[in-house]
């Protein structure tokens, strides 16, 4: 058996979405459902609610304008954000975890993913962009595939460590050579089983290969480049250490230039600080 | 033996020979070590961005995040506390990047050449120096030896004052 249909195996084993995440969702998709429904099902979890408030006061609000009951995040959120927040809440937990094959500790993908989406949001702010409200939420799930692809890159540890060494192959491309998939791929797929939509599945499938998207650009280029934002600062480097490519084509759409890098990864340390506390 | 930890932005210095500094996963940032002979002082610090003047605020609250204002600092007060400039022993590393044409992100090549000015000026020298490529790295200094160690991809090198 080839080391994709063991993977696509092993997608079929993956943890299913949270049940609470999973009611949120199914009542998303109804029209008829309303605010309160979707307020009393996370109100249940008087410890969940504090930490929606939380997170929501941290992503999407400031200080200087806290929002203090669910309600009222509800009203200015949407149900969408709101179900978004829980996920990200339920999913941070499973980031927290050792990942032996590719020589992660056991907080550096939390971290990584947080820097990641935190960095996102910035970057979006600074280059004024609109309609990428879901940038925060890919940004925390972009490296969900390394949880699935871990025991195959233990597995196969000699011959990556070769393909670095010797052929300074960027990782992604080395983990299609060795695996058929990459970890993008993998991710995108388990967030597929989830039915999370299109917008959050392309935004993970083509953080590693902005070019090959054909919809959703702007969200795809700014994960794109806060994941390579965060491994430059070393956040959540592992065997691969910083060997991922940079593409051209979001730089240039987005005149990306080094003083708005700078300035985010200025931001984004003691906004990651703050959210790790939430998240675990 | 006690390890202090220098994180990201941060800086720490001792004179307790039972002391190592260290820090983790350098990337584009820069660990730089400055180590008194004589004193048995070492100062450590682990800096992320090359100049300040991108964010003067966040400067003032997390001066060590910037190589301008975080190598002035820790200079400061290792010369506050006796060091002397001609015994002072620099070792220096990080500074990678990832695979990029475009040169945006080159924070590492533009923290080294902050560095290296900042040391030209003060009148400094570089003892030791593994700098740029694509690896993370994790340096650390005993204070007892000032002996500097630089890990990176499971290899580790060693450095000793001579």
């Amino acid at each position: 058996m080839t080391y994709r249909e063991q993977i696509a195996q092993h997608i079929d084993r993956f943890p299913k979405m949270p049940p609470l995440c999973r009611s949120l969702l199914g009542y998303l998709e109804d029209p008829d459902v309303d605010f309160k429904t979707i307020r009393d099902l996370v109100q249940y979890d008087p410890g969940l609610t504090a930490n929606v408030l939380k997170l929501a006061n941290s992503v999407y609000f400031g200080p200087a304008q806290e929002i203090s009951s669910l309600q009222a995040a509800l009203v200015r959120l949407g149900t969408r954000r709101i179900f978004e927040l829980v996920l990200s809440l339920t999913v941070s937990g499973r980031l927290v975890t050792e990942l032996p094959g590719y020589g992660l500790a056991g907080r550096d993908l939390l971290r990584h993913s947080i820097w990641t989406a935190v960095a996102a949001q910035e970057l979006a702010r600074i280059l004024q962009m609109k309609n990428v409200d879901t940038v925060f939420t890919v940004g925390l799930l972009h490296d969900l595939g390394l949880l699935l692809l871990d025991p195959f890159i233990a597995e196969e540890r000699e011959r990556f460590t070769h393909i670095f060494e010797d052929r300074r192959l960027p990782f992604d491309q080395a983990e299609k050579e060795v695996l058929g998939m990459d970890h993008a791929e993998a991710g995108a797929k388990i967030l597929e089983l989830w039915q999370l939509g299109p917008e959050i599945v392309a935004g993970v499938r083509w953080h590693h290969e902005p070019d090959g998207a054909a919809e959703f650009q702007d969200l795809i280029y700014l994960i794109h480049l806060a994941d390579m934002l965060s491994l430059s600062e070393g956040i959540g480097t592992g065997i691969y250490g910083l060997q991922f490519n940079v593409s051209a084509e979001p730089v240039r759409a987005l005149g990306l230039k080094k003083e708005h890098l700078e300035y985010t990864a200025s931001k984004t340390l003691d906004k990651m600080r703050e959210l790790e506390n939430i998240l675990t | 033996m006690a390890q202090l930890i220098v994180d990201i932005a941060d800086m720490k210095f001792s004179n307790n020979p039972a002391d190592t500094l260290i820090t983790y996963s350098l990337g584009s940032c820069l660990g730089v070590a400055v180590y008194d002979p004589v004193l048995r002082l070492g100062g450590m610090v682990h800096c992320m961005l090359p100049l300040s003047k991108v964010d003067p605020e966040k400067a003032k609250i997390r001066p060590y995040m910037f190589v301008d204002t975080g190598m002035q600092q820790m200079l400061g007060k290792l010369y506050e506390s006796g060091m002397r400039k001609a015994r002072a022993v620099v070792n220096v590393a990080g500074g990678s990047q990832v695979l990029d044409n475009q040169g945006v992100f080159k924070i590492g090549e533009r923290n080294f050449t902050v560095l290296r000015k900042i040391l030209w000026k003060n009148g400094l020298l570089m003892n030791a120096q593994e700098v740029g490529g694509n690896k993370s790295r994790t340096v650390s200094l005993e204070v007892a030896s000032g002996r500097f160690s630089i890990k990176s991809g499971g290899k580790t090198i060693y450095y000793d004052v001579s």
